[in-house]
């Protein structure tokens, strides 16, 4: 024990340290499918469950847009032995937290608890997994509880229709990955408690979903929680998943938007984004932590600070319906900068493509690799201290890679980039003429007519 | 009487008996009473507090200096002066320009920023746990040198008058604020945000004054959470970095007299405002005091989040807002009630019945022992919760020591709580919930809803700024 002590502090004082995080975790498989992943961590009281589904927008048929996001909302509104209402109640009077969030490629669900209440969320989850109350009654209420969430969090939002209605169809070509993830009123009213209960069965059996648990608990009493809630709920033949795949873009997009909410203009733009967990993922990953994360990043060097002509940037692979550990694909590198309204889009853009530029004709420099490296290790040790992180990372890798030990080895990824390959995935994936601009204008009602 | 069944039946239903009942929340144990992973305090012979605390499952550490230097130690007539120095801490020093600390900080993956309370200002960081010594360097480097370059001051006062402008535009902001200053009269704990005036006002030899008399080590703890180097090891890379660190005389916390709670109902005229913003406060204590815990539980009885009584009534039940509820904020000498709620302007007379229903009922009958006990385990739930991270573990630390607690008081919290008893709460409801001496503030449109606010007594309106 000694001995490996000082060793790794020698280690880690003169050679550049790798990923050196580990997180255990063990991994089975119910008789019904189900996968099921568990990382015990007994150092606080605190228990995460999260519990994924492999469908999301994506799946949704025409004629039915908002659907799996409809669906989520049905997820609270009760079980076979929970009424409406008690699965708040039970996570919140234990100071717990819960949710849901729908996705373009996935569901998800979790509960965090203290640990000595884990039994509780497996009662609510496999309930819900067995026997969801679809009732019209459920239906037209979530109806207009979504309606409501649509006005107040998004048509009442400055930016929020631009981004989630119109950005993808500018983004994408392809139907099932352009078209609106929250839905339409129309469609919304279209939904009925049939589409409901065959949706149900068939993406939410147990074949079609992992669960993960990570936080304060002893392995063999969770897995044998997890047998006796989950065993009997059967499995489904699922359907072919959809076809997504992209048209190759050839040339600009560029298309402007009035927002009636907006004060401050934005532009956000999106480049096709490079095969989930290649060499060039990783790549792209790591020239965006150099251009837009953080105070010594490029963007907020030269124009935030330098030209003050940017306000606020945002930026990243799977931006803005996710991030680079749940990106599939095809997927995009998004940005959204804020900007000065004294300069115009086109001068952003062009600062921009000045800054693209500038990373395709010269290796980044060894010190700014360093800051990058440093920075994606210190993000990624940081997001795994959260019991929750550690749940969704494991389960969100089962789902998309099959390869939850993602959790431990991807870092390495990360850290195996070199500036050669900066510059090259600079110049293959950031080219002009694959870029889409989504241009917001503020136009306040009182003034566009 | 015994109905007989055949031996398959018996045993089909013995093994369902042994298996689950799943028609109810399964029983669990109770939560286990929290331990605070070892720890070791010391001090330098300058004053600066230490604290080490150990915690090795991640390559991370989180520091802390905490500082008794918040807004009440703004002087007189320069409200934003801790504000302004938190704001500019990294803005640079004489070795280092801001260009260069956020360099610096990226690349051994760490971070620094420093917020104000009314009685703190706290610097906090995080870093890759290899890079320790670095931060440290850093963390000495702003607290002790930051000279808030000219340059970096005008760029704040301009963008700080603007967010201003943004949060006084809300009237949320209004209320609040009206609140502080009635409950609190002349003490300092009365100011919240500065005014533009007050923000253009401050100087640099302000920001330097506030620096060289309020962070100096004998107002400081430095607390460290993590992965650290073994403790002597750690004590040395802090004496380096903090031990010549001139000692200076710790000036007394400006205060003065908290005015007797009594009766008033101001309303703040915000002519076109679509609802009426009701906040209701009262002086209360801080975590000393044996009133604390009583206080904590029935203020959550009363309107902590959606299974509180004002949330049950005022929204599920009477549909008057959308949301309703009560919280305590403790501070060093003295404590804020704030029970708030917005409601449609025709329901202000109703909606304002209702809430001083439920005050009054707190101190006049008993909780009942299931909210008791509901209440309980939300509070403990969310203790034990939040001290799964470092950062969770350096807060409370921190806490700890700007209020001149034990750290005994992390591990018989759990415990206090649960022991809290009806009738503790209903005297220090009667104490601290009665509508007969709460301070009342209400923003709204003055022509659509002053007669019907007028209904409760005598009522001040002043213009929404």
């Amino acid at each position: 024990m000694k001995l490996t002590a000082i060793c790794a502090f020698l280690l880690s004082a003169s050679l550049l340290p790798a990923g050196s995080v580990n997180i255990p975790f063990e991994k089975f498989q119910l008789p019904n499918g189900l996968r099921v992943l568990l990382s015990q961590d007994n150092a606080a009281p605190v228990v995460a469950v999260y519990v994924i589904y492999g469908v999301g927008a994506r799946s949704e048929e025409k004629g039915r847009t908002g659907f799996a996001h409809l669906f989520e909302h049905m997820m609270f509104q009760g079980s076979a032995n929970v009424p409406k209402g008690v699965h708040y109640r039970e996570v919140e009077s234990n100071g717990g937290f819960l949710n849901g969030s729908t996705h373009p490629d996935y569901t998800d669900y979790f509960e965090v608890l203290p640990s000595n209440k884990l039994a509780v969320a497996l009662w609510l989850e496999s309930d819900r997994m067995r026997s969801l109350a679809i009732t019209k009654e459920n239906l037209d209420n979530q109806k207009e509880a979504v309606k409501q969430e649509r006005r107040l969090s998004f048509d009442n939002q400055p930016y929020a229709t631009a981004i989630v209605d119109v950005f993808p169809t500018l983004a994408y070509k392809n139907w099932s990955n352009s078209h609106s993830i929250i839905g339409s009123f129309e469609d919304l009213n279209a939904a009925s408690t049939a589409d409901v209960a065959r949706f149900f069965k068939t993406h939410y059996a147990p074949n079609n979903a992992v669960l993960s648990i990570a936080g304060d608990i002893r392995i063999p009493a969770a897995r044998k929680l997890i047998e006796d809630y989950f065993s009997d709920i059967p499995s489904q033949p699922q359907p072919a998943p959809p076809v997504l795949t992209e048209p190759a873009q050839t040339e600009t997009r560029w298309q402007t938007y009035k927002d009636p909410l907006a004060r401050v203009p934005i532009v956000v733009i999106a480049y096709p984004g490079p095969k989930r967990r290649s060499p060039d993922f990783y790549a792209l990953a790591m020239l965006d932590m150099i251009l837009t994360t953080g105070e010594s990043s490029r963007l907020y060097l030269d124009l935030v600070k330098g030209r003050k002509s940017l306000l606020n940037i945002e930026a990243g692979l799977g931006w803005p319906f996710g991030q680079p550990s749940d990106y599939k694909d095809p997927g995009i590198y998004g940005l959204n900068l804020t900007f000065n309204p004294t300069f115009t889009a086109r001068q952003i853009v062009a600062q921009l493509e000045e800054q693209i530029a500038r990373l395709r004709s010269t290796p980044i420099g060894a010190d700014e690799l360093e800051r990058a490296r440093a920075t994606v290790r210190s993000m990624r040790i940081q997001s795994l201290q959260s019991t929750m992180t550690r749940a969704s990372l494991l389960a969100q890798y089962e789902l998309l890679d099959g390869k939850p030990d993602l959790i431990n080895t991807e870092l390495d990824d990360y850290l195996a980039v070199t500036p050669a390959r900066i510059q090259a995935a600079a110049a293959e994936y950031l080219k002009p003429t694959r870029m889409s601009v989504l241009e917001v204008i503020p136009a306040p009602k009182e003034s566009s007519k | 009487m015994i109905t007989r069944l055949p031996p398959a039946i018996l045993a089909v239903a013995a093994s369902f008996a042994q298996t689950l009942d799943r028609t109810k929340p399964p029983e669990t144990p109770p939560l286990a009473p929290y331990k605070l992973p070892a720890s070791a305090e010391s001090k330098l012979p300058n004053g600066l507090g230490v604290v080490l605390v150990e915690d090795r499952r991640f390559p991370l550490v989180t520091l802390r200096v905490a500082f008794h230097a918040g807004s009440r130690f703004d002087p007189p007539g320069r409200s934003g002066v801790a504000e302004t120095v938190a704001g500019l801490l990294k803005a640079g020093t004489p070795s280092r320009t801001a260009r260069r600390i956020a360099e610096e900080l990226a690349a051994i993956g760490g971070s620094l920023s420093a917020a104000e309370s009314p009685d703190s200002l706290i610097v906090s960081g995080s870093v890759l746990s290899e890079n320790t010594p670095k931060l440290l360097d850093l963390a000495a480097d702003i607290v002790r040198n930051a000279d808030f370059p000219p340059g970096e001051i005008a760029l704040r006062k301009q963008n700080r008058i603007q967010e201003l402008a943004i949060e006084r535009s809300q009237a949320s902001t209004l209320a609040a604020e009206k609140l502080r200053a009635v409950v609190f009269g002349t003490h300092p704990y009365a100011r919240s945000l500065p005014t533009p005036e007050a923000i253009k006002a401050i100087t640099r030899e302000d920001l330097l004054k506030f620096r060289e008399t309020l962070l100096t080590p004998a107002n400081a703890t430095l607390i460290l959470v993590g992965d650290i180097p073994p403790r002597q090891q750690t004590l040395d890379l802090i004496r380096a970095r903090f031990a010549s660190w001139p000692g200076k005389p710790v000036p007394p916390a400006p205060g003065g007299e908290f005015p007797k709670p009594r009766r008033s109902i101001t309303l703040i005229d915000r002519p076109g405002s679509a609802q009426a913003d009701i906040l209701i406060g009262h002086i209360t204590v801080n975590r000393r005091h044996p009133d604390y815990f009583p206080l904590l539980v029935g203020t959550n009885i009363l309107g902590g989040g959606a299974s509180s009584r004002m949330f049950d009534n005022i929204r599920e039940k009477q549909g008057f807002a959308y949301d309703a509820s009560a919280h305590n904020i403790p501070y060093k000498d003295a404590g804020l009630l704030n029970v708030n709620t917005q409601v449609r302007d025709q329901v202000i007379g109703p909606a304002l019945e209702a809430v001083f229903a439920e005050l009054g009922r707190m101190g006049s009958e008993p909780v009942t022992a299931r909210e008791l006990t509901d209440r309980k385990n939300y509070i403990n739930g969310i203790f034990v919760m939040q001290l799964s991270s470092q950062s969770g573990v350096a807060n409370q630390l921190a806490g700890l020591r700007l209020n001149g607690l034990p750290n005994s008081y992390l591990e018989t919290y759990v415990t206090r709580v649960r022991s809290v008893e009806p009738d503790q709460i209903e005297r220090v409801a009667s104490r601290y919930f009665s509508p007969s001496d709460a301070a009342i503030v209400i923003v709204g449109d003055a022509s659509k809803i002053a007669a019907a606010v007028g209904k409760f007594g005598k009522v001040t309106i002043e213009k929404a700024k």
